[in-house]
């Protein structure tokens, strides 16, 4: 117990959620997730050490040695203490003997109730050296993301993320729009791209509060980036990642348009698509 | 009581211990009549985790000739009761309606207290479901700040609401409360009460004074909602935080400024494709000195505006 956080740093006047994660009690009406990841029922440990990651080591990774040191090869960041536990930003980087030799990568949050966050498939097309995902956390927890390279070499960095409140929802403001509209933001030498999807990304663990029944889960579950009609980046996701699932990346060169970003979700399977036509000053 | 049942006998201890506690003075829980029948409770600018958070917000009431009202009930059982005590010591009035200005705790875990007088509980269109989102959040992290054993029931929302842009009027006797209920701005259940009779605004959070303003709602709307509000003419202004008695348009100008500088500054942030991370991480566009309790909510308006701005 020694690694629980002392009080609640960030406790908020209230919450305007509308998309709660359960504790583990929920998963025996939750069947949905047990059908999706049986082998991830995890016990409700309160602790932020590692269950879930233990079991998932063991049948992602089995006995294979993984890296877990060097701030020159990769690291993790997240915010010590989120101020937001629906939307918080972990960014995974890459240094230079790593940049372009990366071909998965999988986020790991071990305290959340589905706590493979994504796994991203990269390409040798696009060498990324930063990548960027939002996340909600529910508790204190630890984040993780575990580099495989195309030499089968393994890398792992961790870090810890303070939340309270759990899963509060963004505010009202953020909801809205139509449903799959998909945005995009590039940086200014065009090194840099964001692109989000207008979604709930509903749990499946709210509750609707006049009923006392689980609302439907309803998630993006799959993200591809196309560039030429070829994949080069694919993402499997899931309800870890925040409303409005928001992807960015970032390359050592600038990314030149058209990209294409096709997301399916789930139960749905409903297809959404947009392309990045690069910015105004890129074009020129 | 061994009974942990229903919600009869948990009301039943709930008036029992609520009138128990009217035969004591409150200790040290100070009104000040700052108009003819308008009284304040100031609440204290400390953290929401801290001792005494759940006195931290500025509540009161208003006495008719007719009967009372209550703005706002304060962030637990106990200081609902405080601020009980302190009407019951000024009048022999029955409380005839219990106001909460938005759902945050620090505004309305007291309403308990006041289940005994039978009041109306006034709120906003969207307070209800705003409380019913948060419900078992608050039963979760502000138990404590409820009558043991906490019990959802003690979580009170209104059975009175004022349609969203529109106004309700509250005869007190002798003097006409306006409600006015806003469109999203600190939060989506915002209400503003003015009183006729000494031109007193009551603003909720859609005004803070030296605490950081905490943002749950809509940066756009809650700056549109700064406009109206500053346009109003008003003798007294009282703040959901903080000293207010400068005045409208005065004591709205630095939060203002707070907001008009963090919708600039992400706005632009969000344009140079700027992440979130790295967002959170820039120096502010205000002087954060002027502001107190910056650290626990300035990062969280950040990300907040953020997600509002990124779909611009």
């Amino acid at each position: 117990m020694l690694c629980r956080p002392m009080g609640s740093a960030s406790r908020q006047y209230g919450h305007s959620g509308i998309d709660r994660h359960r504790s583990a009690r929920g998963y025996g009406r939750a069947w949905w997730l047990l059908a999706l990841i049986p082998t991830l029922a995890l016990a409700d440990t309160e602790a932020p050490a590692n269950g879930a990651w233990q079991l998932m080591r063991g049948q992602l990774y089995g006995t294979r040695d993984i890296g877990e040191s060097g701030d020159q090869l990769m690291t993790i960041e997240a915010p010590a203490s989120t101020p937001d536990p629906t939307a918080t930003p972990l960014v995974v980087r890459f240094g230079a003997d790593l940049v372009g030799k990366v071909r998965q990568v999988r986020v790991v949050i071990d305290n959340n109730p589905s706590p493979l966050a994504a796994t991203l498939n990269l390409t040798a097309a696009l060498p990324v050296d930063e990548i960027d995902l939002r996340v909600r956390i529910d508790r204190f927890t630890s984040v993780r993301a575990i580099a495989e390279t195309a030499g089968g070499r393994l890398e792992m960095r961790s870090t810890w993320v303070n939340a309270s409140g759990g899963c509060s929802a963004p505010p009202s403001a953020a909801e809205g729009g139509v449903l799959g509209q998909i945005r995009f933001r590039a940086a200014d030498d065009n090194r840099a791209l964001q692109f989000s999807i207008r979604h709930p990304n509903n749990s499946g663990f709210q509750v609707d509060p006049r009923t006392g029944d689980f609302i439907a889960p309803h998630f993006i579950s799959h993200i591809r980036l196309l560039a030429g009609g070829q994949t080069v980046l694919d993402a499997d996701t899931g309800i870890s990642l925040s409303e409005n699932p928001t992807l960015r990346i970032a390359t050592r060169q600038p990314l030149s348009a058209p990209l294409t970003v096709e997301a399916s979700d789930l139960p749905t399977q409903t297809q959404y698509r947009g392309t990045w036509q690069g910015t105004a000053t890129a074009a020129n | 009581m061994n009974s942990r049942g229903g919600r009869p006998a948990c009301l039943a201890a709930l008036l029992l211990l609520a009138s128990a506690a009217t035969a004591r003075a409150a200790d040290g829980f100070a009104v000040t009549q700052i108009a003819s029948g308008v009284y304040v409770h100031s609440g204290q600018p400390v953290a929401l985790d801290a001792a005494g958070h759940d006195d931290i917000a500025n509540i009161g009431f208003i006495v008719g000739s007719r009967c009372v009202a209550v703005i706002d009930t304060g962030g637990s059982v106990r200081i609902g009761r405080a601020l009980r005590q302190a009407v019951l010591a000024r009048t022999a009035l029955p409380v005839c309606y219990v106001i909460n200005t938005h759902v945050h705790v620090d505004h309305l875990l007291g309403n308990a207290a006041f289940l005994p007088d039978r009041p109306q509980f006034v709120g906003h269109a969207r307070l209800d479901a705003a409380l019913e989102r948060s419900r078992a959040f608050f039963l979760k992290t502000y138990g404590a700040d409820l009558q043991s054993p906490a019990t959802a029931a003690q979580i009170v929302g209104p059975d009175r609401t004022v349609a969203l842009d529109g106004e309700l009027a509250l005869d007190l006797g002798g003097r006409t409360l306006s409600l006015r209920a806003w469109p999203t701005a600190h939060t989506d259940c915002d209400l503003t009460v003015f009183d006729s009779a000494t031109r007193t605004l009551w603003t909720g959070d859609l005004l803070f004074v030296r605490r950081t303003p905490a943002l749950d709602g809509s940066i756009k709307g809650w700056l549109q909602a700064l406009d109206q509000l500053g346009s109003l003419s008003a003798q007294h202004v009282i703040a959901g935080h903080g000293d207010a008695s400068a005045g409208l348009p005065a004591a709205l100008a630095p939060e203002r400024a707070y907001l008009q500088g963090l919708l600039a500054q992400v706005r632009a942030e969000l344009a140079h494709g700027i992440s979130l991370q790295e967002a959170l991480r820039q120096a502010p566009a205000t002087d954060r000195s002027q502001w107190l309790l910056w650290d626990e909510t300035h990062p969280r308006n950040v990300a907040r505006v953020y997600q509002e701005l990124e779909w611009e």
